[in-house]
């Protein structure tokens, strides 16, 4: 148990001096370890000058490359930033897809031989088709069957579900599973789509993830007002050119009772109602890209696309052929602007003007640029923390740790006296070791996690009390130092392993249910109870052996 | 150094106050369920839906200016009170908090949060310019209610855990023992929270579960001890046993709490307001923790009977041989 050849010695130094290298990037700033800092938290003067200062200090930094320059991860709570979790609701994703499968129902039933029907109106996620003529029930079946697409890899579930539910009936549906796998599909694309809204340049530290099927949980450390991201990712972002009527005549007589047939009825940024086709000329897959630009006239914030080219083509194309005719540009069923077609646009850059402040310009670009979300995000649950909270925690995080090891410390050596200050030195290569290893798996450290800190500090020394009470008690059944050390270190083990590995349960279950701040606590907590065990028993063990031999005491006074 | 003053063997009797102190540990339990069914807890909330904000106190601002914008937003009642903000520098702020919000047809509960949120702020920033939001956060009630089950969820399984691993490594005697001691603390401590109506939220129950990890740590310590004294003195009588084991490792449960309540403290005193709720929880849990493990996990124990000797499993000579 006393007995420490070159190469254990060599195993604890290395695991020590690694905890050490892995923790010092901590005390330093990005500049000084030549690490590119991170962009400004604002435009003000200060977080410029700030930054700048720190760009400058990176490139004369002399921190050797080799050395690793990783920092402990702040969460969210002492950096500020904010949380948000959002919902995709299966239904809405279904009734999506549904709408943009009508394109082929129709279709395939418009091929020779025509089956007549009436035009189906869809109801969120159920589409029922009227048949004219009984007989053709199988034949409407069979090509509505083979049009069905599949979901996922497997290729065995289909989306739809279709079933006779008449002699003339058809009832095409979405069901359950097909929502809940289709959900799951637009997930990750809702997480690409979200990334390129975010974080168009791919700078920004926003972390996107998934959380179940249906979940997307979004992390922007650094952002203070979480109205902006809402409104960036709140709307689909469904951008359709569709052909328009703006007869009074017509308009009218569908505000009495409904719309023709493949037309709604849409209002305008005047609030004057029109009937708008159904079908657009242009989606949001005809845009190649979009950008903040000004309008010509008055110089105002504006947004500019440039269509691809059979977009282009398309859009030449049609008004060319409706001159004089009004088409509207539709986001998510508003109508962003409806001009008239005075001349044919060719080449396919349009602009949409209105009422934009430069920021809503810039977002509504980024908005299209990133495309369509398949369906709505709903968010569910919100939390932010300002910059000014998250480094009042961290400052009183730190305080109370600092407390608390020294009261600890003080009360080790009082009690114990010089075995209990090797109790401390192994306390103090604990804490460094901890912080060691935060850095080094690139864990993140929240407000409870320092919590977690903390305690540990408190229950590292219980291994140690275990030893030394032994020690303590063999001294006194009469056996000299270094033999009560032996018996000590031996009879404590396994009521050590046994006692930290009831604490190691409740913090890995912690971590597996937990969430955000809370699993921050779980893997200090996890993270202390492995080093405490390490330190406790085999660097005090050692630190004490190598005394023994130096000192040869008669007597341990402990 | 102090420790040597400390007697070389302590005998308290502890054994002979097991029926006092098992009536009196029955007596909390019953007391903190009638408080938990009645009373109720005070659920943040992480469990209970809604929202706070907390803002930094614009000068010349009152109380009273802040409820009078909040009156205009038809949240229902809504709280505002100054009080002392987190961290080192007290800065006077302002907290907002109401409960969930009804939906409007076709949107859930979940987003009309949300919506109030937005619209809180908005309010607040137009009627105070250049206003600071310390912190603000928003909980459906379809969160909410999760995060409740699964918080649970987590403490069952915790519970259930430490006494598979404690009936492995020990006796089911000593399991039953222990996890009594665990309930033992778990519903006082609820019981505590209730009383004081400290916000009982996420950070409770990961407090929750360090107690239970820190309980059962000193509950094995103790048990550890018994088992072998049970092996050594075969014919002593259970109860002496017990007590001797427990005296035995009376001065390393003491220090250990002690140094744990000293590093809890610290935490209570300056780790700020955020924390506050978590440590209180924590510092009355190891109070608890190490009374149980002495007076209820033991007790307990030799209710049901200590074996000594031959009848003890060979196998639970445990991590010897590492």
């Amino acid at each position: 148990m006393l007995n420490f050849p070159a190469w254990k010695v060599i195993l604890i130094l290395i695991v020590l001096v690694w905890g050490a290298l892995m923790a010092i990037p901590n005390a330093f700033t990005d500049g000084f370890l030549g690490v590119e800092p991170r962009e400004p938290q604002s435009d003000a003067p200060q977080d410029i000058a700030a930054y700048e200062a720190q760009m400058d200090a990176a490139e004369e930094s002399w921190w050797p490359s080799f050395l690793p320059t990783n920092k402990v991860n702040l969460g969210l709570d002492l950096q500020g930033g904010v949380y948000l979790l959002t919902q995709i609701d299966p239904a809405e994703v279904a009734a999506n897809r549904l709408e943009t499968l009508q394109t082929d129902i129709v279709q395939a039933l418009n091929r020779d031989p025509l089956i007549q029907r009436d035009v189906p109106e869809q109801q969120g996620t159920t589409l029922p088709i009227q048949l004219r003529n009984a007989e053709d029930m199988e034949e409407a079946l069979r090509r509505l069957r083979r049009i069905n697409p599949t979901i996922g890899a497997t290729g065995s579930d289909r989306v739809l579900s279709i079933e006779q539910v008449g002699p003339q009936r058809i009832m095409v549906s979405v069901g359950e599973n097909a929502q809940q796998a289709l959900a799951a599909d637009a997930q990750g694309t809702m997480i690409t789509i979200i990334r390129r809204r975010l974080d168009p340049d791919g700078v920004s530290e926003v972390s996107i993830t998934p959380q179940g099927d249906t979940r997307i949980v979004i992390e922007a450390p650094g952002e203070a007002d979480p109205r902006r991201i809402k409104n960036i990712l709140g709307q689909a972002g469904r951008l359709t050119f569709n052909m328009a009527n703006m007869d009074q005549s017509a308009v009218n007589a569908a505000q009495a009772t409904r719309p023709p047939p493949g037309f709604e009825l849409l209002v305008d940024e005047f609030g004057r109602p029109m009937l708008v086709n159904r079908t657009p000329v242009v989606t949001g897959s005809d845009i190649a890209s979009a950008s903040q630009g000004r309008n010509p006239d008055d110089n105002s914030p504006a947004v500019d696309f440039r269509l691809n080219g059979t977009g282009a083509e398309r859009f030449g194309q049609t008004t060319a052929n409706n001159r004089g005719q009004i088409f509207a540009i539709v986001l998510d069923g508003t109508i962003m602007s409806a001009p008239r077609i005075n001349e044919p646009i060719w080449g396919g850059n349009v602009q949409i003007t209105g009422q934009f402040t430069l920021e809503e310009a810039q977002d509504l670009a980024d908005i299209i640029e990133a495309g369509e979300l398949p369906a709505k995000l709903n968010f569910i649950e919100e939390r932010t923390v300002g910059p000014g909270l998250g480094a009042d925690s961290i400052a009183a995080g730190t305080n109370a740790s600092l407390i608390g090891l020294a009261l600890v410390g003080v009360f080790m050596i009082i009690a114990y006296g010089l075995i209990g200050s090797f109790a401390v030195g192994s306390l103090l290569a604990n804490i460094v070791l901890i912080l060691g290893a935060l850095s080094g798996l690139g864990a993140t450290l929240t407000l409870p996690g320092i919590a977690g800190i903390v305690l540990t500090i408190g229950m590292a020394v219980d291994a140690n009390v275990i030893v030394f009470e032994r020690i303590r008690e063999e001294q006194q059944n009469g056996r000299s130092p270094t033999t009560a050390v032996i018996a000590g270190y031996e009879r404590a083990l396994s009521t050590i392993l046994d006692a930290n590995i009831t604490t190691f349960i409740a913090a890995a279950i912690l971590y597996l249910l937990g969430s955000g701040p809370v699993k921050g606590f779980a893997v200090t907590l996890a993270i202390g109870i492995v080093t405490s065990v390490f330190t406790a028993f085999v660097v005090t063990r050692w630190f004490t052996a190598m005394w023994l031999r130096l000192a040869r005491p008669r007597k341990l006074s402990i | 150094m102090l420790l040597q003053y400390w007697p070389n063997s302590t005998n308290v009797r502890f054994m002979s106050f097991r029926l006092p102190a098992l009536l009196l540990s029955a007596i909390l339990i019953a007391a903190s369920f009638a408080l938990i069914f009645t009373k109720g807890m005070n659920f943040g909330i992480d469990f209970a839906g809604g929202s706070v904000i907390e803002i930094e106190q614009p000068e010349g601002v009152q109380e009273e200016d802040v409820r009078e914008v909040m009156g205009g937003l038809g949240l229902g009642e809504v709280g505002v009170n100054a009080a002392r903000g987190t961290g080192v520098e007290a800065i006077e702020v302002i907290v907002i908090r109401f409960a969930t919000q009804p939906a409007e047809p076709g949107m859930d509960q979940d987003t009309a949060q949300q919506q109030a949120n937005d619209r809180v702020r908005a309010a607040l920033n137009e009627a105070f310019p250049g206003l600071n939001v310390r912190s603000s956060a928003a909980v459906g009630p379809k969160v909410s209610g999760e995060l409740l089950r699964s918080g649970l969820m987590a403490l069952a399984v915790a519970l259930a855990l430490m006494m598979a691993y404690i009936s492995v490594r020990f006796q089911w005697k000593y399991a039953l023992g222990a996890v009594a001691a665990l309930f033992h603390d778990v519903i006082i401590t609820m019981g505590m929270f209730s009383l004081t109506q400290f916000e009982f939220n996420l950070s409770t129950i990961a407090a929750l579960l360090t107690i239970v990890g820190y309980s059962m740590n000193d509950t094995v310590i103790v048990f550890d001890r018994v088992r072998e004294e049970a092996r050594k003195y075969k014919k002593m009588e259970p109860d002496k046993v017990i007590d001797l084991a427990v005296n035995q490792t009376l001065s390393r449960t003491l220090l250990t709490s002690g140094t744990t309540l000293l590093a809890l403290f610290s935490i209570y005193l300056f780790g700020g307001t955020v924390l506050s709720g978590m440590s209180f929880a924590l510092i009355f849990g190891v109070i608890i923790g190490t009374y149980s493990s002495v007076f209820v996990a033991s007790s307990v124990l030799l209710l049901l009977g200590l074996d000594q000797g031959e009848k003890q499993r060979r196998e639970v000579e445990g991590f010897q041989g590492i």
